[in-house]
């Protein structure tokens, strides 16, 4: 067992070096760099010599390996550098965002995975075959569903229009009610289809057909024999839907104004704020590792066959 | 990359299909204007609905506006430029005297005042603000203001005495002391590197307001000071604002700012669009597009590219454009038509619509004596080349892609093409200083003094039409001699009067070469609720809520 825990936080470090350079590399590879684009922009109106100060100042012009070397450095020691746009330590960017992003992605995926669940209940239990059918298109509605126009929607009927939960000032609550199921609803659609589909599968399978042999009616079969089969590769769906819920986030968080990872990340790249981009990346990174790490560890928590596998391995 | 600005476009639309079965529900009616002859009341807390979160807050960075609107608040200056006048008026210095040829300012500031960390704003204070304005400081990173020419030196005379050293003469120097970008700070701040000025609550000014905490990109909170007593010397409100509070929300989305500012949950919006202005006024909202009194929105040309080198084919393409139908099509009444390179508030305008007509037949004799002649497929083409030119659009600029693309459906007309591109921040700012990929480029900028033309065309500031020895490595060998050396001698000439008349003579040369075309001067739009008094700008129109108050609402 520990060998494999060791295995798995070697991989896991593997994977956050290779982050780190990989999006070094690309970063110095665009058009441009954040001084340029910061120090260029006519509000401050520089003339060519002024910049030329100010990046010998950053360092801007020194040669790769040596930035390199020194960033990471820096990150090993906790220290992120400066965001060269907004003037602040990347640091205090990421404590500002992180908790937000946090919150609205658990809580959005938590709301997504009981919109799956019950969505997919329905349609197993449903009696009548056009009814289970309307069901099953629903994920497929869901995910078309554009998440701005959504978000947008809400805010104009909830907040607007029937004045339930303002959008200006909320209460830390209100905040999220609104951000929380616009990011649900695209999220819970290929929960819903994998489990749908698997439970469909599931249904297909000798040991169903023994236990309804012996009397079983079909929801104690649902219950008790092919939920627990039909969740595995939803769990599996569910880490990779990390990145979805971020990348959801960016447009949730423009829409609502919040705070968050996912407006920070559009803002860098787009100003090619490096520093802050590479920090981004290294916890993105890190969030990824941990979150698949918990699926795997959960596996045979659901299913004791792997559990025994695993044992033999550690 | 994700496009934010089409995004929330796209947005709107969608919204407005929305909006339209939802329209039966809202039963909020226009709201009742007030009587001008209420009493201000004190107190309240003012909600400002902000598009973008402030950037670096280090003064001469002020003219970016999310920062302009912050730091008018929580900084002084030392004169102030009534904004109906254009006259500079006294505020913490309380009189000056400048030599005959505009080389020393010596100014006298006022008794008493004292920024929010307690520190007396003395004339020591404001040497060291001038000092890091007109030269920078290297090892901290600060950089030099763009409206302090030719400085050299401070001298403190006595502690209410300050006098400044010019190396050559600075006209425009006077009304830079006015502008957003000289807002004067404690000499703590100053002693900060320039990373760690994206902060606000490291800003100290002395201003009406004080930074009380800040959420990073979202939120902003501004307190007033009870004890400020030296608001500019003319201002009939002296003493504390009204308001106790201002609270800054960042809200990207259009639709969401105007939404909760109909709804009552904000009292003022910054960036309104010219196209949902009609709907905030149908609800008895006030729009507010105070001039930016600078430079107008323009197109201008990059010569150094041998397509746009020829004057009669920028000739050309100017009387081809019709400035008109762009403002009637895309803005509104707050958007007036160009008729210089500067708008008509600015100081120095002068009156060039004679030279500035749509004419599509002179545009194509033009073109055809330039020897650009229409190809089989509609396209003006010479020794094989085609007459095909590029944009990059400016995202500050409100509605700049709409208005590009329009001016390329006017310019298809006498067979030219204009590809009007978009890219992120990195590769817009590094192609567009490059004249083969961009030959033509939208530009603006506002200042109230004729400096502002300078600060656009030459070399070494914002170079608009990329000069050779400007900021990009890519010109070959274009230099207008003529045109620098009228803006040299528009940023040094003592005498005001000689100096309107170069300003006069640079918005014609420039508009004789066909340089820029002008198109629309362009205002900063905000929208108010009603019960929100006393609203006022600056003169290029940075918010001001030192006299605002909040009537009861109704």
């Amino acid at each position: 067992m520990s060998r494999y825990v060791i295995g798995r936080i070697g991989q896991a470090v593997l994977v956050l070096w290779a982050a780190f350079t990989v999006s070094f590399g690309l970063l110095q590879a665009l058009p441009g760099d954040a001084i340029l684009i910061k120090f260029l922009n006519p509000e401050l109106g520089l003339g060519p010599e002024q910049i030329a100060d100010i990046r010998t100042s950053y360092g801007a012009d020194s040669p790769l390996v040596v930035q390199y070397v020194h960033t990471a450095i820096n990150f090993l020691t906790g220290n992120f550098g400066y965001s060269i746009h907004a003037g602040v330590p990347v640091g205090d960017l990421i404590v500002a965002n992180l908790p937000p992003t946090l919150w609205l992605s658990t809580l959005g995926f938590l709301l997504s995975l009981v919109f799956a669940i019950t969505l997919a209940a329905l349609s197993a239990l449903s009696p009548f075959a056009w009814l289970r059918a309307f069901i099953q298109s629903i994920p497929a509605l869901f995910i078309s569903t554009p998440v701005f126009w959504l978000g947008i929607l809400l805010i104009q009927i909830f907040s607007f229009q029937l004045r339930l939960v303002p959008i200006i000032n909320p209460g830390p609550w209100q905040a999220l009610i609104l951000p929380v199921l616009t990011l649900a609803v695209p999220i819970s659609a290929p929960l819903a289809q994998i489990l749908m589909r698997n439970i469909d599968h599931v249904l297909t399978e000798p040991f169903v057909a023994v236990a309804r042999a012996k009397g079983a009616s079909h929801r104690w079969v649902l219950w008790k024999h092919v939920a627990k089969n039909a969740v595995l590769p939803t769990l599996t769906i569910g880490g990779i839907l990390f990145g979805e819920l971020l990348a959801g986030a960016v447009v949730t968080e423009a829409v609502f104004g919040l705070n968050g990872l996912g407006g920070l990340t559009q803002r860098s790249v787009n100003d090619q704020d490096i520093a802050v981009l590479q920090a981004i990346v290294v916890f993105s990174a890190a969030a990824f590792v941990v979150i698949n790490l918990t699926v795997d560890l959960l596996y045979p928590i659901f299913d004791p066959r792997l559990k025994v596998r695993q044992g033999v391995v550690a | 990359m994700f496009n934010i600005r089409r995004f929330r476009k796209t947005a709107g639309l969608a919204v407005l299909l929305g909006g339209t079965l939802l329209a039966g529900a809202s039963g909020w009616g226009a709201a009742q204007a007030a009587g001008s002859d209420e009493k201000p009341a004190r107190g309240g807390t003012l909600v400002y609905l902000e598009q973008q979160s402030h950037t670096n807050l280090y003064p001469p960075a002020g003219g970016f506006y999310p920062n302009g609107g912050i730091l008018n608040q929580i900084t002084d200056k030392l004169t102030y430029q009534n904004p109906k006048t254009l006259e500079i008026e006294p505020w913490i210095a309380e009189s000056w005297t400048v030599n005959a040829d505009a080389t020393e300012y010596t100014f006298k500031i006022r008794k008493g005042v004292t920024f929010s960390d307690g520190t007396p704003l003395d004339a020591a204070a404001v040497a060291k603000n001038y000092d890091t304005f007109g030269r920078g400081n290297k090892d901290l990173k600060l950089p030099v203001s763009e409206v302090i020419n030719n400085y050299d030196c401070s001298e403190v005379i006595d502690h209410q005495t300050v006098k400044f050293y010019f190396k050559k003469p600075s006209p425009g120097f006077l009304q830079g002391t006015s502008v957003i970008g000289s807002g004067l700070v404690s000499p703590k701040t100053l002693a900060l590197p320039y990373e760690a000025l994206g902060d606000a609550t490291k800003i100290i000014g002395s201003g009406p307001f004080m930074v009380a905490n800040e959420t990073l990109g979202r939120e902003l909170t501004l307190k007033v000071r009870a004890d400020y007593s030296w608001g500019p010397a003319k201002l009939e409100h002296q003493g504390r604002a009204y308001l106790d509070e201002i609270k800054y929300i960042i809200t990207p989305e259009d639709s969401v700012r105007i939404g909760a500012l109909l709804a009552g949950q904000a009292d003022i919006i910054r960036q309104i669009q010219a196209y949902d202005e009609k709907q905030v006024e149908d609800e008895g909202y006030l729009i507010y597009a105070p001039s930016t009194r600078g430079v107008n929105n323009s197109i201008v040309f990059r010569p150094d590219n041998p397509l746009v080198a020829d004057i009669r084919v920028r000739r050309a393409l100017l009387h081809a454009t019709n400035a008109d139908e762009i403002v009637s099509t895309l803005f509104s009444t707050n958007y007036p038509k160009a008729t210089s390179i500067i708008a008509k508030t600015a100081s120095g305008y002068v009156d060039l619509s004679s030279k500035l007509s749509y004419d599509i037949e002179k545009a194509k004799q033009l073109l055809d004596k330039a020897g650009w002649k229409l190809g089989s497929n509609g396209r003006r083409q010479k020794d094989g080349q085609i007459l095909e030119l590029s944009a990059y659009e400016s995202l500050p600029q409100p509605q700049n892609k709409e208005t590009l693309q329009l001016v390329a459906q006017q310019w298809e007309k006498v067979g030219v093409k204009l590809n009007v591109l978009t890219a992120d921040s990195g590769s817009a700012v590094v192609n567009n200083l490059d004249p083969a990929k961009a030959p033509v480029s939208p530009a603006m900028v506002g200042r109230a003094d004729p400096d502002v033309i300078k600060s656009q065309y030459y070399p070494t500031n914002r170079n608009v039409l990329l000069q050779k020895g400007g900021n990009g490595d890519k010109v070959q060998s274009f230099v207008d001699e003529r045109l620098n050396a009228l803006l040299d001698q528009l940023a040094s000439e003592p005498d005001r009067s000689k100096r309107l008349a170069v300003a006069s003579e640079v918005q014609n040369y420039v508009v004789d070469q066909a340089y820029a075309i002008p198109i629309f001067e362009e205002p900063q739009a905000f929208a108010a609720a009603p019960y929100v008094k006393g609203v006022s700008f600056e003169a290029v129109g940075r918010p001001s809520f030192y006299n605002t108050w909040l009537a009861p609402r109704r």
